[in-house]
């Protein structure tokens, strides 16, 4: 029995010192003042430059590579790497002046000769973002402090690129470094501590001591952890263990209020319906106007705003951000819900007794938003049958093998949206899908003056809305959080915003 | 004996090349398209086939599948798909992540179920009655609403643990003990439910064969019957079942780890297999695979040596 008593004491004293211990907060992953703690949803894919992911994943390239130009949280082009940038006149040769005080953490200078070689690395590797640099058909260095970016025809997007990891320069002593998924070797802000960090999980930054603009490195420290599982993200907010977070979606935004976090909300992406079959290749029907416009008028996307979106959001029926030289008001409202004049314009269109179409559903984007979209157009006399496509959603939809599909999209700039979702080529224009005025207005984009490309834009939103090329239903509202010591400033057209964004509340 | 293990170890690695076979196979037929799921929607779908590509992915299954084993066997697991890590490494560092909270899930559901279950048997009336009633509600509560239970009340309302991560022993013992005592817990109610009760009818059993009798009629005291005899006679089942638990606790650890972000197995085998990482799943399967089949070696021995009635020649 005495022996009982003591295991008892021994236990005891045990869990005293374990939860005194732990009430006290030792644990090391504790936010502080001089660590930036980052929620994150994905880790990192690759750290290698030539293969690096953006959006979601920036902040693991930004905190050990610099980019070439910088963007403010506006989405203006500030200098970094290069202090200059100059076209020529038909806008196909792009010189950047370069700094001459970098030097990458295995301590070889940077300088024009790598500046060239990680933009062809990247052109030619596999990043997602590869197409930023399609149009780049060489770069060379002219001198030490001056590179050369000669393209294949002029591409206005390619000074936002150079500000994205299409910018990220890598030592190029390390372009062969069999650990450089895992280990970069950059000039950037910090140094991935890989003693401290568990691949896919938590991710340890030291500040870089030797940094050529500290002024802008806030922490000393940056941490930046997985959360797979949204449950797992509330309660690492809920017990303060994070000063900063995006949120999977806004489900939780009350409890992580009540936290004593705040939300600040921005309008990334669109939703609604794409319909891809301008053409009527694969859904004849969707070869007229008049029932792609039905389509639009038969959802009441206010409604589908609360029901779906939380009613955070802003209904609209175009694709254009509200940043664009494009961006109409009046467009955000050009299709109002009207279900009688849907079922007219089918009349009109030979589909009084209404038709039928094949979409693709997945439970990668809910199962909700597909019965209300069955609902919806059901009412106007359209019938969707639905094809559960799992996890082959975007390949389906890409392949093409459905005429339209329910979508969540991001606005991006002016020609990155252009060359995403409109123009022949575009990844989501599947059907490749020509229309005679969209490719003059993309040329005069393309080619023309700055008001002229301004004017161009708008007048391409204006008629693609008309066209009824989509059905977008709201702008979403993405949500980041911060604790009470951090500022932030959200970023035009980024998912996550830029680390420079990150400064600590005075 | 050394005949034993040798053909338990040959039968195991039979097992090892039969289990990654047919995992390869499932993960083949079901991967879709992963060089897409690497990149995303923004990518074109020139890069996506550049990716297929670099990956290998456009060879034929058998192809795939031979080089895969080819380096298998000489221990290089290849790397993650979709972090760069490469897998050996990714699951070394993680394997005693998972084990810290396995093992010590099954040493509490050993002592406690051992405890109870011996008390229940012994005292019987209310206490068995209560005894078993909590052990059913222990085993019919998901494990993950335990975690999630655990975290609130004694993470974010009494604050004395760490609502989520892991701090490794080597760092701090006191932290690793504030990051691995709720999962463990979490872990542990299922198991500690499923053993005693094992527990309680093996000594309820034992209880009432002869030797007790005669035992108790020759002097020997009734604790020193239970816990000298009856206990040992009645440990075989209930370590059956702790081994059977012990494979449960593995999988268990996949929705904990998840729920308190752990970075342990069980957490990189969920995102590895939603993800169709085919390099990190294959790595997985072949540990967790040799786990079990160790695990088990380990109990039949362990069970001789308990009983020798079972004893191996």
């Amino acid at each position: 029995m005495f022996r009982w008593k003591r295991a008892a004491a021994v236990v005891a004293v045990l869990a005293l010192g374990l939860t005194g211990c732990s009430a006290g907060g030792s644990t090391d992953d504790s936010a502080s003042s001089d660590k930036l703690t980052l929620g994150v949803l994905a880790p990192a894919t690759t750290f290698e430059a030539q293969a690096i992911n953006f959006a979601n994943e920036s902040p693991y390239g930004q905190a050990v590579y610099d980019t070439l130009l910088k963007a403010n949280p506006e989405g203006e082009i500030e200098e970094n790497l290069a202090t200059k940038w100059e076209y020529n006149e038909d806008n196909t040769v792009l010189t950047l002046t370069l700094r001459d005080d970098v030097t990458f953490t295995d301590d070889t200078k940077f300088d024009a000769e790598a500046a060239a070689q990680n933009l062809l690395r990247f052109r030619d590797g596999t990043s997602p973002n590869k197409s930023l640099l399609a149009a780049v058909a060489d770069a060379k260095a002219v001198d030490a402090t001056t590179v050369e970016i000669t393209l294949s025809q002029s591409d206005p997007a390619l000074l936002i690129a150079l500000t994205q990891n299409a910018g990220m320069v890598q030592s190029p002593a390390s372009f062969e470094n069999k650990d450089i998924k895992t280990n970069p070797v950059g000039s950037g802000p910090y140094i991935l501590d890989t003693g401290k960090t568990v691949v896919g999980t938590s991710y340890e930054f030291e500040k870089n001591p030797d940094y050529w603009n500290p002024d802008t490195v806030h922490y000393d420290a940056l941490s930046l952890k997985v959360y797979a599982d949204p449950t797992s993200l509330l309660n690492a907010i809920k017990g303060g263990q994070v000063n900063a977070a995006n949120t999977p979606s806004n489900n939780d935004l009350g409890e992580m209020e009540a936290a004593g976090y705040t939300v600040n909300a921005f309008e990334l992406n669109w939703t609604g319906l794409i319909l891809f079959d301008r053409g009527g290749t694969i859904e004849p029907a969707l070869g007229d106007v008049r029932v792609r416009q039905a389509i639009n008028y038969a959802f009441d996307t206010k409604a589908l705003l609360e029901a779906v979106g939380q009613g955070l959001g802003t209904p609209t029926t175009q694709i254009f951000p509200t940043n664009s030289v494009g961006y109409d008001k009046e467009l955000d409202s050009y299709y109002s819900y009207d279900p009688e004049k849907a079922k007219d314009l089918l009349a009109e269109a030979g589909y009084a007794d209404g038709l039928t179409l094949n979409m693709p559903s997945s439970a990668l984007l809910g199962n909700t938003v597909f019965t209300l979209i069955g609902q919806q157009l059901k009412d106007v006399g359209i019938t969707v049958n639905f094809t559960d496509a799992g996890n082959n959603f975007i390949q389906d939809i890409l392949a093409p093998k459905y005429g339209s599909t329910y979508m969540i999209l991001q606005q991006d700039p002016d020609w990155a949206l252009i060359n995403f979702s409109i123009a022949p080529t575009a990844t989501f224009n599947p059907t490749k899908y020509q229309d005679p005025k969209v490719d003059a207005l993309i040329e005069t984009v393309h080619n023309g003056s700055k008001d002229e490309s301004d004017a161009a834009v708008k007048e391409l939103n204006t008629y693609i809305v008309e066209q009824a090329w989509f059905a977008p239903w709201y702008r979403m509202q993405s949500s980041f959080v911060t604790d009470a010591k951090t500022d932030v400033k959200t970023q035009v057209g980024n998912a996550y915003p830029y680390l420079w964004n990150f400064t600590p509340k005075s | 004996m050394f005949g034993f293990i040798l053909r338990r170890l040959l039968s195991g690695v039979v097992l090892l090349f039969v289990i990654s076979t047919l995992a390869y196979m499932l993960l083949y037929v079901g991967g879709g398209n992963i060089a897409r799921r690497i990149l995303g929607q923004q990518a074109t779908a020139e890069t996506v086939a550049q990716k297929t590509t670099e990956l290998g992915l456009d060879r034929p299954l058998l192809v795939q599948y031979i080089d895969w084993l080819s380096h298998a066997v000489t221990g290089d697991f290849g790397t993650s798909w979709f972090t760069g890590e490469m897998v050996s490494s990714g699951i070394t560092s993680r394997l005693g992540v998972t084990l810290s909270i396995v093992i010590g899930a099954t040493v509490i559901t050993a002592i406690v179920a051992v405890i109870i279950g011996v008390w229940a048997a012994v005292r019987g009336g209310w206490v068995d009655k209560v005894v078993q009633g909590v052990s059913i509600l222990g085993f019919a509560i998901p494990g993950f609403l335990i975690a999630l239970g655990l975290v609130t009340l004694f993470a974010l309302n009494l604050k004395w643990f760490k609502p989520t991560g892991y701090v490794p022993l080597t760092e701090s013992a006191t932290g690793w003990l504030a990051t691995v005592t709720l999962p463990i817990i979490a872990l542990a109610i299922g198991g500690i439910a499923g053993v005693a009760q094992q527990v309680r009818g093996s000594v309820v059993d034992a209880l009432q064969r002869d030797y007790v009798r005669t035992l108790r009629s020759r002097g020997l005291s009734f604790n020193r019957v239970v816990f000298k005899h009856v206990l040992r006679n009645a440990g075989g089942p209930a370590l059956a079942v702790l081994a059977v638990q012990f494979v449960g606790l593995l999988g268990g650890a996949v929705i904990v780890e998840r729920i308190f972000a752990i970075p342990g197995l069980g957490q990189v085998a969920v995102t590895a297999t939603s993800q169709g990482d085919i390099p990190m799943v294959m790595g997985l399967v072949v540990a967790i695979a040799a786990m079990v089949v160790i695990i088990n070696l380990l109990i039949d021995l362990l069970q001789g040596w308990l009983n020798p009635k079972v004893r191996l020649a």
